[in-house]
């Protein structure tokens, strides 16, 4: 359980969190989402305490991070897979690891093996690839056996085999009843993975919902129709319109419409007397939603 | 979730991980085989120049050269990375494992402490040894306490040199701000304040403070030809002093800043 109050962070004049307040349930994979420079990373470092919050607070367990006897056995993060030394070995950067806790030295093999990398326990974590960096640090995240785990966009530079694995990992880890606690920037891996979804937009909170409730709550349906005369086409518009219909130009020669369902339109251009050449129904996938609901959050936005 | 209670953690718990990550690094060791290499190679070719030299010296005073002109710069490059290594990315994983972050400080101290000041015991010993074999003879004798004085004065001045760099180590996060800080307070900056007139103070940097302490009390410093103010043990004291210092500063750095 990780709870967030009022937590904020600024630098300078800029806040990158603003007064976030939020629980994170045990049990299940809580998908943190929001687009680049939405402050999640810098949200999962003050939860450590890598960064001082200048108001509020983050508690896992009831308890400051930096209160904890043994930090490592009560949270394990993945925040930055490069948080090392590239000349040690990862066999001996998890082996340091669990002395600074007093996690049985055993672990790191057995750690090393449920991700994957025994193999190369001796080689140099400079010279390992992006994923085998990233494996590593879900090493070091399981080490100490905890109940809460925080990762920061888990899947980036994995294969499709590692991220399969990945979503697996998190999906068994919430089984057994621990807190999993995932960022992405990606609607569509969390929708894949993610049993409660919060997301934030500028360091604010913009929803914060079990994912059935966040799909049902933001997809709405459209209903495209292609009419190729012109005239008609204009026709039709200032007839859906008038029945409280919210139109715009889609294709060329079609026409979307949001407020009106598809067997209503299919009946108005029956009434019209119009030729169509296709109707349509359209559900909003929940990237779009997500798109939407962060559209105007969005920190390096590209203009249109 | 389901770990058998193991002790450990806390400050015991970081020292015991800064130990596995100082062996666990190649420029440890790098540092260390140099630090040796250029005491003794020092040591045999001023035992050599002690033959035919008309500047007899004994064997200690070669092993203080060895280790003030030489030596020491790889224990400033070894205590230096052992700290600034840290900023190439390992810190936030060092700040994950031990938060509190006043223990960090003290449980990198505590490994350079007892493996400098071993380091600095054998290779003054072994400097001496090497040397006073190469001169056979020549040169001027080293009585035991005298011996005894460089030895016990080099362990002492490396280890708080050691420590003198990590502190700045932590203020200034970075290995090239750190090793010149550190070189200028040793050398450079004593020869300017001597030569704007305060010749008094040069005894008080670590640098010449450390040489005071490796030559027994009213001997000349080899390095500022003059007898140190105080007895040997008083210039360990005053690079105590300067290591405290910079402990002291580099903690309330790493204390506030966000990692």
């Amino acid at each position: 359980m990780i709870t967030l109050r009022e937590l904020t962070k600024r630098y300078g004049e800029k806040t990158v969190v603003d007064a976030l307040t939020c629980d994170v349930a045990s049990g299940q994979v809580t998908g943190f989402l929001g687009p680049n420079g939405a402050g999640k990373s810098t949200t999962m470092r003050m939860t450590v305490g890598l960064d001082h919050p200048q108001a509020g607070e983050v508690l896992v367990g009831g308890r400051r991070y930096a209160e904890l006897r043994h930090p490592l056995r009560e949270v394990g993060a993945l925040l930055d897979a490069k948080a090392l030394h590239p000349g040690r070995s990862a066999g001996k950067h998890l082996t340091a690891m669990a002395r600074s806790n007093g996690i049985a030295i055993s672990r790191v093999e057995e750690v090393l093996a449920t991700v994957g990398l025994s193999d190369v326990a001796g080689k140099r974590a400079g010279q390992f690839s992006l994923g085998m960096g990233q494996r590593l640090g879900i090493a070091g995240a399981l080490l100490g056996d905890p109940g809460t785990l925080m990762f920061d966009e888990p899947v980036n530079g994995l294969d499709p085999d590692g991220v399969r694995w990945v979503r697996q990992l998190m999906r068994s880890l919430a089984t057994e009843g621990r807190t999993v606690f995932v960022s992405s920037h990606l609607m569509s891996e969390m929708q894949l993975t993610a049993d409660h979804l919060i997301v934030i937009g500028k360091g604010k909170l913009l929803a914060d919902a079990p994912v059935a409730e966040f799909i049902a709550g933001n997809s709405r349906t459209t209903v495209a129709v292609r009419v190729p005369a012109d005239g008609e086409r204009s026709k039709l518009d200032e007839r859906l319109r008038a029945e409280g219909g919210l139109t715009h130009p889609g294709e060329p020669d079609e026409l979307v419409v949001d407020g009106v369902d598809v067997t209503r339109v299919g009946d108005l251009v029956h009434e019209l007397g119009i030729r169509v050449h296709g109707l349509a129904e359209r559900t909003a996938s929940l990237e779009q939603a997500y798109m939407e609901l962060t559209a105007s959050s969005v920190e390096y936005g590209v203009s249109a | 979730m389901t770990t058998t209670e193991v002790r450990g953690g806390g400050l015991a718990g970081a020292v015991a991980a800064e130990w596995t990550k100082f062996w666990s690094v190649r420029a440890t060791w790098w540092c260390l085989i140099a630090g040796a290499a250029l005491m003794l190679g020092y040591s045999t070719l001023s035992g050599i120049a002690q033959r035919f030299d008309d500047d007899p010296q004994a064997a200690n005073t070669i092993a203080l050269g060895g280790g003030f002109y030489l030596t020491q710069f790889a224990v400033i490059a070894l205590a230096t990375l052992f700290v600034t290594s840290e900023y190439a990315g390992g810190i936030r994983s060092t700040l994950l494992w031990t938060p509190v972050r006043e223990r960090v400080v003290p449980a990198k101290a505590a490994i350079l402490l007892p493996v400098l000041f071993a380091y600095g015991a054998v290779l003054s010993g072994a400097g001496m040894a090497l040397s006073g074999a190469v001169k056979d003879g020549h040169g001027l004798p080293t009585t035991l306490e005298a011996g005894f004085t460089t030895a016990s004065g080099m362990a002492g001045y490396f280890a708080l040199l050691g420590l003198l760099c990590t502190g700045v180590g932590w203020a200034l996060r970075s290995a090239a701000g750190t090793l010149v800080t550190v070189i200028v307070l040793l050398v450079p900056l004593p020869l300017i304040v001597a030569s704007l007139g305060l010749p008094e103070l040069v005894s008080y940097f670590p640098g010449i403070a450390g040489v005071n302490a490796m030559v027994e009390a009213g001997q000349p410093n080899p390095i500022t030809m003059a007898p140190a103010p105080y007895a040997p043990w008083a210039g360990l004291l005053i690079c105590a002093a300067w290591a405290a210092a910079a402990l002291v500063t580099g903690a309330a750095v790493l204390r506030r800043r966000d990692a």
